[in-house]
């Protein structure tokens, strides 16, 4: 990687752009299909390019939207984007849905997307690099600077909790019920480059760090970073990797709106320093996020206070509002407060039509009916 | 005196016959793995050849007439499962793929009609080989797929137009008996009602099978051992009912299988895999169709069968690659799809054996037409259908 790609290219105060990673399915069981090429081939065919990529295994593809200000253009373009990969996959015979994980996939059927780079991560990591097929929601946030990007990056740490509970939407794994709301980040959590970004104040003291890790050749670009937090200088955004993909694009909209309002707050007034506190009490808050979702303990560590990870999201809702980007998005974070307080989750809707139907296959297949745009079939 | 012990000669059961061909087919199999590196299936075909009247002759017409049985629970076995994968509103959403589906069919079939009559074969033999050659073997592709663990748009399509060529050949071969019930001066009631009551009669006895699966399965909630019995159950039932009512088992079969998925509006029914108990019946059905075609059909109608495996290879290439680019698949599938769609095998030996019971002497005639294409493709189908899927990137990896 060239120095220049480590240059902070400063980008639109709160801008936002979203990453989706998606499930690929079979329509026969819905089990996870292997047919990302043939997809990305329909859609590059359509005219839908560049907006649809391959991710680490053929079960998987990933949605990238263009940069947005507003909640309004960012969701009719997550409308579109949906809607052309609903209509190729059809076209195929396959389904798309969304959600943090398959619910019965065998992770040793998976296999690895044929590029170089997803194929030196399989010699690296092993059958880590299967296990990798779980679907994210990554949220781009713009900054005016590498400095102003550490900041914020300190800053959104303590929200950490705040982004699983509101996505999480994987309570299955490999035909099992978990426990946990959000049981993908456990399989994050394996790889030995994930966790956050070290305690850094600056853009240059960050570059110090960079530039030791690659001297040990221990990474060769910021890719190599499985941090639930990054900067991405190339992009000049912060980009914040622990959502679960949500069942819905709306969903995924409007996460990205609560992420953006926040960071509109914390870079117009600092309101807090960065504190070694955050990243003591870290793993605690955000274990039991991803264990209890919205009912978990949180412990505030500017505050040393004990609450309900539920009361500080909408604590936040309320200090974050007068700082959305416009009046949509302030409708869209009403609603998410909304949606807090009536206790509803991606995590709960699965396991209730577990509950109802008794088989993942038929949560698989709703799960699928919900992203491209079908409830009424679940009769 | 010692009374008590058996009499030589013994007489052998069904029981033992399936055991013992279960058991040379797993040797057989196993030695075409090993030593010829081709599919398994090879194997089986090659065992039963060898046991067969052309070969050491311990596999002879009465054997193979006991053990026909166990073909028609396979044959309906797979069949079931390949219409339980068809969805009519992907037929609907790829136009393309429905119309290449009629396409090579009917081509496949002109092409052989065309060249048969050429060559001075007689026009009712022509056009009932020509509607047997429409159908590829099922059981070949649904097994080659399940054992490469095959996934994505060659298989899938491969196993969606076997499908459709199977119900058109059928459908085509039973309208075809109007004219052979003619040929033999049956009487008029025969010639009209019999093709009806073949064709409506497997379409609403597949329809009853059906609703009653959904039914029952409603009741009996999603239990994975539950459904499996169940599901078992019916299809036992339902190929004992098409024979008890003189019905074509592997058409009952499909059907069943087509409409418990597309009249499941509620998914009640839980995915269907036969598993071990499918494979076991695999075995024996492509030894017993290994046994069958005799080498003496080769000798007597082998130019002929050369000729008819090359003219369907042709109709049905040419349907293939002239619609397949517009459904949107990628460059290089349509190839690859013709070489998926070439294997003969029970199912063509099926159709050849209901018209043989029907009229002996016409049946003999036409299987020594069909059924020497049908041993070169047996061997040949299997290892074109591996390749096909392998060079498509969609067989699984060996999992050590």
């Amino acid at each position: 990687m060239s120095e220049q790609a480590m240059e902070f290219r400063p980008s639109a105060g709160c801008s936002m752009g979203v990453e989706l990673e998606l499930q690929i399915l079979n329509s026969r069981d819905y089990n996870l299909a292997r047919d990302a090429a043939d997809l990305i081939g329909m859609l590059e065919k359509n005219g839908t390019p560049g907006a649809v990529k391959p991710e680490i295994t053929e079960s998987m593809v990933e949605l990238n939207t263009s940069i947005h200000a507003a909640h309004e253009s960012l969701v009719r373009e997550l409308r579109q984007l949906r809607d052309a990969v609903a209509r190729a996959a059809e076209r195929l015979n396959l389904r798309i849905a969304g959600g943090g994980s398959h619910p019965f996939h065998d992770w040793s059927d998976r296999r690895i997307y044929p590029t170089e780079r997803f194929r030196h991560l399989l010699e690296v990591y092993g059958y880590l690099a299967k296990q990798f097929t779980i679907f994210g929601q990554h949220v781009h946030l713009g900054c005016p600077s590498g400095d102003a990007a550490i900041y914020l990056a300190h800053l959104l740490s303590r929200y950490v909790p705040h982004f699983i509970a509101l996505s999480a939407s994987s309570p299955f794994q490999q035909g099992q019920d978990t426990s946990y709301q959000s049981s993908r980040l456990n399989t994050v959590s394996a790889f030995p480059l994930s966790g956050q970004m070290p305690f850094v104040h600056s853009w240059s003291e960050f570059l110090g760090y960079f530039e030791k890790m690659r001297g040990y050749g221990i990474v060769e670009s910021m890719k190599d970073f499985y941090w639930d937090i990054r900067p991405k200088p190339e992009y000049g955004t912060v980009e914040i990797r622990v959502f679960d993909t949500p069942l819905t694009v709306e969903r995924a909209a409007a996460l990205a709106v609560y992420a953006q309002a926040l960071a509109r707050y914390a870079l117009a007034e600092r309101p807090l320093p960065p504190s070694r506190e955050v990243y003591m009490l870290y793993n605690h808050n955000r274990f039991q996020a991803c264990r209890y979702g919205l009912e978990g303990a949180f412990i505030d560590a500017y505050t040393q206070k004990h609450t309900k990870l539920r009361e500080d999201v909408l604590e936040t809702l309320q200090l974050i509002s007068p700082h959305a980007s416009e009046p949509g998005s302030a409708g869209v974070l009403g609603e998410l407060a909304e949606s807090v307080k009536a206790g509803g989750s991606d995590a709960a809707w699965l396991r209730e039509v577990f509950r109802e139907r008794g088989s993942l296959n038929d949560v698989a297949r709703m799960q699928s009916e919900r992203w491209m745009g079908k409830t009424a079939v679940s009769a | 005196m010692m009374s008590f012990l058996p009499q030589y000669p013994f007489t052998a059961n069904p029981l033992l016959l399936f055991g013992l061909l279960l058991l040379a087919g797993l040797i057989g199999g196993e030695i075409a793995k090993r030593v010829l590196f081709a599919p398994r299936i090879v194997g089986y075909v090659l065992t039963g050849i060898g046991l067969g009247a052309g070969g050491a002759g311990l596999l002879d017409a009465k054997l193979v007439r006991e053990a026909w049985i166990f073909v028609e629970i396979a044959l309906g076995l797979i069949l079931f499962e390949l219409g339980r994968r068809l969805d009519f509103t992907w037929l609907r959403r790829d136009r393309w793929l429905a119309a290449t589906g009629l396409i090579e069919s009917a081509l496949s079939f002109a092409f052989v009609f065309f060249v048969l009559t050429w060559l001075d074969v007689g026009l009712l033999y022509s056009a009932v080989a020509a509607a047997i050659g429409i159908a590829t073997s099922p059981a070949v592709v649904m097994v080659v797929a399940q054992d490469l663990k095959s996934e994505g748009q060659v298989t899938e399509r491969a196993l969606y137009l076997t499908a459709m060529n199977s119900v058109i050949a059928y459908v085509t071969a039973t309208m075809l008996l109007f004219w052979i019930h003619h040929e033999y001066r049956a009487d008029l009631v025969t010639v009209l009602l019999h093709p009806a009551y073949l064709l409506a009669g497997s379409a609403v006895l597949g329809c009853v099978a059906a609703v009653i699966a959904i039914q029952l399965a409603r009741r009996l909630g999603k239990s994975g051992r539950g459904h499996l019995v169940l599901m078992l159950a019916l299809i036992a039932a339902t190929i004992g009912a098409a024979r008890m009512l003189g019905l074509q088992v592997v058409l009952v079969l499909l059907v069943f299988g087509v409409l418990s998925r597309n009249l499941d509006r509620r998914h009640d029914l839980m995915p269907f895999d036969t598993g071990p108990i499918g494979q076991v019946f695999v075995v024996v059905l492509f030894v017993v169709s290994g046994a069958i075609p005799q080498l003496d059909d080769l000798r007597t109608g082998g130019v002929l069968a050369l000729v008819y495996v090359l003219a369907r290879f042709a109709g049905k290439s040419l349907g293939v690659m002239s619609l397949t680019y517009f459904s949107g698949v990628r460059r290089g599938a349509a190839g690859l799809l013709c070489l998926a769609l070439t294997p003969m095998s029970a199912l063509a030996i099926a159709m050849v054996q209901d018209t043989r019971n029907l009229y002996p002497e016409f049946g003999a005639r036409l299987a020594a037409i069909v059924l020497s294409a049908v041993l070169i493709l047996q061997i040949l189908g299997p290892v074109l259908v591996q390749f096909a899927f392998r060079r498509a990137g969609e067989a699984a990896e060996e999992k050590a």
